[in-house]
């Protein structure tokens, strides 16, 4: 266990690395900002679906949610920048709270809530009644507190925590009471365990990351819709990343979002419509071939996968 | 120890529970027998905290656990296993005991616990093995060694003996009766009356959801009623 925990810890420390010193030799900081945030979320995602099965298509209201609770804590109570990224967090995981009941629904039940709950929520804040308060479709504008360099090194704090989560879930007993219900419920309950309690903190952790992550994203952008931040496809692309990586390790998510990224950015954006169709393909192989991400290929030599 | 009183549990309209009284002392191993479809079941379910009774009385060591969750049971000492085994697949089966020595009781060492239930049931030869690569009957013994690891005052056992030869009923028998002896009180639910006749000479017969006889087995062979039951028409 101890030897597995400093495998992972090295991992992080790795990354942590990478991510302080390549704005240095590598100048497009916004692409290195969105990796870090990919990472972190699909991170984020992990923790609900790696580790308990829940797939949660409506992910990105938490992401929303942590975006406009910072900006709103840094525009009506002139919060400072690092205070608010946290009330992002905290505002993410106040609405991982209230949505707690979907968690009684299973499989594509709790997906379709979810989602439609993440739609809900876009459309309380797009709504232009409360103009007032959360500038309704026109969206947000932090120009007065905008810092690319502070948000840089913030998202990287929020990256690193997320995966030290879950290095924590993965290594500790908690992670084994959350395998076990995600085996069987059941038998998890009489093996003493409070299943709606250990769902519940691994909910709330995976919103609050999400949070993060999206407050930090609402610091570095400065300006944004709330079309931005609810929109569905950072849903889908953080689900695709992980499983493409392979959910419940440190490592899969990490690496699924290192690749895909890699790959949306340097031939997405210069040949869009080769990227969809080479996108595509790659997905129905990953489905077809490697149903449990690309560590999985290591798992099943009985390699540790951090 | 256990008092049940008039414990109801619906499906639909259809009663698998009508009214069943069923206590047990402590120290004591009560054998709960009936013809398949009779309740045995559904009544460890119900008590367990498993399915959500529709009426009745259920005590524990004189509090009540009507309607508690069953982790709730559980941390009070009571526990349960499995007729048709229910094993965490993809975990080891140190794994499996790991779960319920951490959450199970906050009473004893962790890695003790593990080690005296996979010795119990003589599984300790295979605890890196992944629990679904047991056989049935071996994955019955992990569901008991993972009741056993939470540290339980009594065990409701279902049918766990169902499809053992002669040889390895017997060994499961003295299991069971080593386990009463350290002080754990049990309701074994078995098809088999030989199988109960080596553990007690108390046993309750259901039938429909009621307990419909309580006595020894030679009372219980002698009493029309039973072996109607039992016989069929
Ligand atoms: N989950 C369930 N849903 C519907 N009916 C059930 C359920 N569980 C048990 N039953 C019904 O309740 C009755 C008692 O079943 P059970 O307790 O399993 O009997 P036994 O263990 O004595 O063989 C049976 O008729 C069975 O079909
Ligand atoms: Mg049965």
């Amino acid at each position: 266990m101890l030897k597995k925990r400093i495998g992972s810890f090295g991992i992080i420390l790795i990354i942590a690395l990478i991510f302080i010193f390549l704005p240095f030799v590598y100048n497009n900081q916004s692409f290195l900002f969105n990796m870090m945030l990919y990472i972190a979320l699909a991170e984020g995602l992990n923790i609900i679906y790696g580790f308990t099965g829940y797939l949660p298509f409506g992910y990105v209201g938490f992401f929303g949610a942590g975006a406009y609770s910072a900006s709103l804590a840094i525009l009506f109570l002139h919060f400072p920048p690092l205070l608010s990224i946290f009330i992002g967090g905290a505002g993410a995981f106040l609405v991982g709270i209230i949505l707690m009941p979907l968690l009684k629904l299973s499989g594509a039940y709790f997906a379709i809530a979810n989602l439609a709950a993440s739609q809900a929520l876009y459309y309380i804040v797009a709504n232009p009644n409360l103009e007032s308060i959360t500038h309704g479709p026109y969206g947000i504008s932090l120009a007065s507190i905008y810092n690319p360099h502070a948000s840089y090194y913030t998202m990287l704090a929020v990256l690193v925590l997320s995966m030290i989560i879950v290095l924590f879930i993965r290594t500790s007993n908690f992670g084994l009471s959350l395998l076990a219900i995600k085996e069987d419920h059941i038998t998890a309950s009489l093996a003493g365990v409070n299943v709606a309690k250990a769902r519940a903190i691994a909910w709330g952790l995976s919103a609050f990351v999400a949070g993060l992550s999206g407050a930090c994203f609402a610091w570095y952008v400065s300006v944004f819709y709330p079309g931005t931040v609810f929109s569905l496809n950072i849903s889908v692309i953080v689900i695709v990343f992980a499983l493409f990586g392979g959910i419940g390790t440190i490592a899969g998510p990490l690496v699924g979002a290192l690749i895909l990224y890699s790959f949306y950015n340097f031939i997405g954006i210069s040949a869009p419509e080769y990227f969809q169709l080479l996108y595509g393909i790659l997905i129905i192989v990953l489905v077809l071939f490697l149903p449990d991400g690309i560590t999985s290929i290591l798992q099943k030599r009985k390699i540790y996968v951090p | 120890m256990l008092n049940v009183e008039g414990l109801v549990k619906k499906f639909g309209n259809f009663r698998a529970l009508d009214g069943a009284d069923i206590s047990v002392k402590e120290g004591k191993i009560l054998g709960l027998a009936g013809p398949n479809g009779s309740g045995k079941t559904t009544f460890i379910n119900v008590v367990s905290g498993v399915y959500k009774p529709n009426g009745g009385k259920i005590f524990f060591n004189g509090k009540s656990i009507y309607k508690l969750e069953p982790h709730t049971i559980v941390h009070l000492g009571l526990n349960r296993t499995f007729q048709v085994p229910k094993p965490l697949s993809g975990l080891t089966v140190e794994q499996n005991v790991k779960v319920a020595a951490v959450y199970g009781s906050k009473e004893g060492n962790v890695k003790d616990k593990i080690n005296s239930a996979l010795n119990s049931v003589e599984l300790d030869n295979v605890k890196h093995k992944e629990a679904s690569s047991l056989t049935s009957a071996q994955q019955k013994l992990l569901g008991l060694a993972r009741a056993l690891a939470t540290n339980p005052k009594m065990l409701l056992i279902d049918e766990i003996a169902a499809g053992l030869n002669q040889h390895e009923l017997k060994r499961i028998a003295d299991m069971l009766i080593k386990l009463n002896k350290f002080g754990i009180t049990m309701i074994v639910v078995e098809h088999l009356m030989s199988f109960l006749d080596i553990l007690t000479d108390d046993v309750v017969v259901m039938n429909a959801g009621v307990n419909l006889f309580r006595g020894s087995i030679k009372e219980a062979s002698m009493n029309e009623e039973v072996v109607e039951v039992f016989l069929g028409r």
